[in-house]
């Protein structure tokens, strides 16, 4: 897979002596591999481009290349079922090789795309790897996430969609884009992350609790973006992924180039995306178009230096229409849309043209990073980051008002933090570090209205300590973090005449985690993993007031909040019976004392515009408990099972009652086959699934608005295939999603209210390798 | 390095200061005072039906009062809203794009009738003026709603039904009203 799965490639590198040869009897021996199981990979097979030989391995997956002249070139990998690897080489004196191949991608995780013997953790993780990350290069980072079981998203129609971690969402989850803590309005249900899936190389999403040495808020687990090691490829190599998606007639184009090197590295990303109005199998769902340009460039030198250096900028712009009929006054109109078949506004005629409502939103990145490594055992990095973060929200509005924001919000935010690290001898590791984080929140006066929340600074600082010792069998670790927020708020009042006024807030939280993995064979690994997480109310938990666009209810911030303290567990039980069959447990059970959530008051807010239901930020002690499962079965090498199954309840312990917007229990059962590669046509294969989404039972009549929607089941189908030439590889996949064109509504799409969710979609890429 | 590094920690720790004062938005586009004023047809007192709520949403909750009518009467009623906040006459914005408004009127437990005494460009209703006729003695509630791009060509629309009308809701009034 060329560059791209540089990073997925453990590169062991022995030299022979260390004797320089410069006759032709250099000789290249090596291993290919599955990352995941350390199994061999029989029968793929090697190609050295610039050399022009290739080999086969044989059944043990060895492989061997004789009497080479020093050189440098590229090799390719391949392997039934896999996706092949792409790596530059310098043939100085004899070496060997192994080369690990994703041949089990669903089973990816942190640990693993960090090669074995870094970064390890007791903490459970899912990862996505660049290879469906093109593929879906088309999609929201949030659904290209919810691959990974126990992941769910909140949707705000098509266009919009956070990622739900085990039942949790918005200010209790962290995101890291390259390291960095994403900074924006992420407390709002229809704010998506400004994140570019294409840019990263791998995601992973950490769910247990021992992710104390990330900055931001772990309460809720943390997703990972991350962009991936350079190569030492002193060649410009790149790729190019063109697609086309039938529903909402939607391009996307992604571009990413790479020059390495052994002192300096550059690489650029880049993508554009249109589309337009998308439709349900009866109907266009009208103003739900999107564009999206994103670039980023990511420049490593100093790398043979004592301080490697890493520079990184990245640049988010999006526009996202809103379903017109979505878009609503008061009480009286949530009911009447309830009751409709089609949304208001409904007309047959495709655009691309995108109407109030909607969202324009500006994220920019830019980060330096210097590490330090010496004397093999210890690691200190120091990272400054600094991020601008602009959002405007146009509403439908009088005397031409609707293309002046209803909201427009400008936040600032920096961040710095240091790290070290030291391996003592004996399997005992130490981490330590400081982040800190300053955010400075702006409304901009042109809406005309009232700012839904208020002007503020925060601070937050934090430090941490991690130590964690292998033994054997038996990997523990153990972990705490302090940290202070402060928070200076400035409001306009409600009431005349119009007054500013200052609030401060200060909290203090504490942090602990601990766990252990223990693996008596390559059978069987258990792990146990618990924490106490404290957060800080949000300024939109402690300070919001106004409507909510689309949900027709006033949110109301609550000054008096106390900080939310979780206890979470996790245990986990992975089974690898004869490499043919994984299993992959997960039990969680988490308790949130103080959980903050919205309270609907029992009178409606009276307003010029009528009646509006009432929501207030309260709290309550809620209680989580839920269950993941990943079956991989490979009953014959061309044949491939993959079923997940999560399951959740959240109860609110105080009130006796669910708790609302819980995801649903699914199940999802894909069956692919790789098919003989061809004279020319390799790596083919074709893959069925069936996603089931069982109806939300764990509800009371009066939760909602309306009742949670009935079980739905989606039929979907894969096809891929790609052609290598001398340097090149092109991919060719088509995909098609909702193949049977079901009518159905799903319980976390907050415009289930108003339409149902999109009807058949096909997908075609192209990608061209060089 | 690493001084520089703390440098700028320390940097950014010290210079970030108070957040300065906000600017109070211009709240231009809000309607504080909804006032439907019904003046007899044979003349008399005329009868004012009057929703404040001088601070917006949320503050201090609106005043609504209502009126009392005579019974078999003819009224021509007009609607004025205000922002007063900002001392504008919002009646205007609304004229102007009388063909994207349209107020709608019913009663429950009230015998009176609205009939629209106003059309937009494309000869449709917007209903700034009324004729409202009123029956029999009686007591109920009369609500005026203002719906912002209703589908002006839908069925009934025209004659005052709001069903089929959609759009959204910037005004929903109730007032009390007893016929007399």
């Amino acid at each position: 897979m060329s560059l791209f799965n540089k990073i997925s490639l453990l590169l062991l590198l022995i030299p022979f002596a260390g004797l320089s040869q410069n006759n032709c009897n250099i000789s290249l021996h090596g291993q290919a591999l599955d990352e995941v199981t350390g199994k061999p990979l029989p029968f793929a097979s090697i190609y050295l481009e610039d050399i022009q030989k290739g080999t086969s391995a044989d059944a043990d997956g060895y492989f061997a290349f004789d009497g080479l002249c020093p050189d440098t070139t590229h090799i390719r990998i391949s392997h039934v079922s896999c996706e092949p690897l792409r790596q530059y080489l310098i043939i100085q004196k004899d070496t060997i090789l192994n080369l690990y191949l994703h041949h089990h991608e669903e089973l990816m995780d942190e640990v693993l795309v960090h090669g074995r013997h870094s970064d390890q953790t007791i903490e459970n993780s899912g990862t996505i790897d660049k290879d469906l990350i093109s593929q879906r290069s088309n999609q929201d980072l949030s659904k290209v996430i919810e691959e990974i079981t126990g992941v769910s998203t909140l949707n705000t129609g098509s266009g919009i969609s956070k990622p739900i971690i085990h039942g949790l969402y918005g200010n209790r989850i962290a995101l890291l884009n390259n390291g960095v803590a994403q900074a924006g309005q992420q407390w709002g249900n229809d704010h998506a992350p400004e994140i570019d899936v294409f840019s990263a190389d791998h995601i992973s999403v950490v769910k247990g609790v021992g992710a104390l040495a990330l900055p931001g808020s772990s309460l809720g687990g943390v997703v990972l973006i991350e962009p991936g090691a350079t190569s030492e490829d002193p060649h410009l190599h790149g790729s190019t992924n063109h697609v086309y998606q039938t529903n909402g007639r939607g391009f996307t184009v992604n571009l990413e180039l790479e020059q390495g090197g052994l002192e300096k590295a550059i690489r650029f990303n880049g993508t554009l995306k249109k589309g337009g109005d998308l439709h349900t199998p009866d109907y266009f769902l009208n103003n739900t178009g999107k564009e999206e340009s994103n670039a980023s460039l990511f420049y490593e030198f100093g790398k043979s230096k004592a301080w490697q250096k890493k520079l990184y900028a990245s640049t988010f712009n999006s526009t996202i229409g809103i379903l017109r009929g979505a878009h609503i006054g008061n009480l009286t109109d949530l009911l009447l849309s309830f009751e409709r078949e089609t949304p208001f506004f409904t007309e047959e005629v495709f655009s691309y043209e995108i109407e109030a409502p909607r969202q324009r939103v500006h994220h920019h990145l830019a980060k330096l990073e210097a590490e330090n490594a010496w004397a093999g055992n210890q690691k200190v990095s120091l990272t400054y980051a600094a991020q601008l973060n602009q959002r405007e929200e146009f509403d439908v509005r009088r005397s031409g008002r609707s293309d002046t924001p209803a909201l427009s919000l400008i936040q600032f935010n920096q961040q710095a933090s240091a790290l070290y690290e030291r391996n003592f001898s004996k399997g005992l590791l130490l981490r330590t570090g400081l982040n800190g984080a300053y955010t400075d929140n702006t409304n901009q006066p042109e809406t005309g209205i009232l700012p839904l929340i208020p002007d503020f600074n925060r601070f937050d600082e934090e430090a941490f300590l991690i130590i964690q010792n292998e033994k054997a069998k038996l990997l523990t670790e153990i972990g705490g973090r302090l940290s202070l927020n402060q928070l200076h708020v400035v409001t306009i009042s409600r009431d005349l005449p119009r007054r500013i006024e200052r609030f401060n807030h200060q909290f203090s939280n504490v942090n602990l985690a601990g766990g252990l993995a223990y693996s008596p064979s390559r059978v069987l690994k258990l792990s146990v993993n618990g924490g106490y997480v404290e957060r800080a109310p949000a300024v939109n938990e402690l300070y919001s007031f106004g409507l909510h666009q689309g949900v027709s209810s006033l949110e109301v911030g609550n000054q008096n909040l106390e900080k939310e303290k979780s206890l979470k567990t996790t245990t986990s039980l992975d089974i690898n019976w004869n490499d043919k069959l994984f299993l992959q447990l997960l039990g969680y059970a988490q308790s949130i004392r103080n959980y903050i959530y919205l309270k609907p008051a029992p009178e409606p807010e009276l307003t010029i515009r009528g009646a509006f239901p009432l929501f207030n930020y309260d709290q309550a002690d809620a209680f989580f408990r839920g269950f993941d499962a990943l079956l991989s079965l490979e009953p014959v090498e061309s044949v491939r099972l993959v079923s997940k199954l999560s399951l959740l309840k959240g109860t609110d312990q105080s009130n006796g009652i669910p708790l609302v917007f819980m995801a649903p229990n699914n199940l999802s059962n894909e069956i692919s086959l790789s098919l003989p590669d061809g004279q020319r046509l390799k790596n083919s294969r074709i893959s069925g699934r069936l996603k089931s989404v069982f109806e939300q039972k764990n509800y009371i009549e009066g939760l909602d608005f309306v009742n949670p929607p009935p079980t739905y089941h989606l039929f979907e189908m894969e096809f891929h295939t790609a052609l290598s030439t001398e340097k090149n590889a092109f991919h060719f996949s088509i995909r098609g999603e909702n193949l049977l064109d079901v009518s159905y509504r799903d319980y976390l799409n907050r415009q289930r209210y108003f339409a149902d969710e999109l009807g058949r979609n096909l997908t075609f890429r192209v990608q061209w390798e060089f | 390095m690493k001084k520089l590094f703390f440098i700028t920690l320390a940097a950014f720790a010290f210079t970030a200061c108070e957040k300065d004062d906000p600017i109070i938005p211009n709240e231009e586009e809000l309607i504080t005072t909804l006032i439907y004023t019904l003046t007899p047809d044979g003349g008399g007192n005329p009868v004012e039906l009057k929703f404040q709520d001088l601070d917006g949403d949320g503050g201090n909750v609106p005043v609504i009062s209502g009126g009392t009518l005579t019974s078999n009467t003819t009224y021509s009623g007009s609607l004025k809203l205000l922002n007063e906040i900002e001392s504008e006459d919002i009646t205007l914005e609304v004229e102007e794009e009388g063909d994207e408004h349209q107020f709608f009127f019913s009663v429950s437990g009230l015998n009176a009738n609205v009939d629209y005494a106003d059309t937009d460009a494309n000869g449709k209703p917007v209903g700034i003026n009324t004729t409202l006729t009123t029956g029999a003695t009686s007591n109920g509630q009369l609500t005026i709603t203002l719906r912002h791009e209703p589908a002006k060509d839908a069925s009934g629309v025209a004659n005052g039904d709001i069903t089929n009308a959609g759009g959204e809701t910037d005004i929903e009034v109730t007032f009390d009203v007893a016929i007399q």
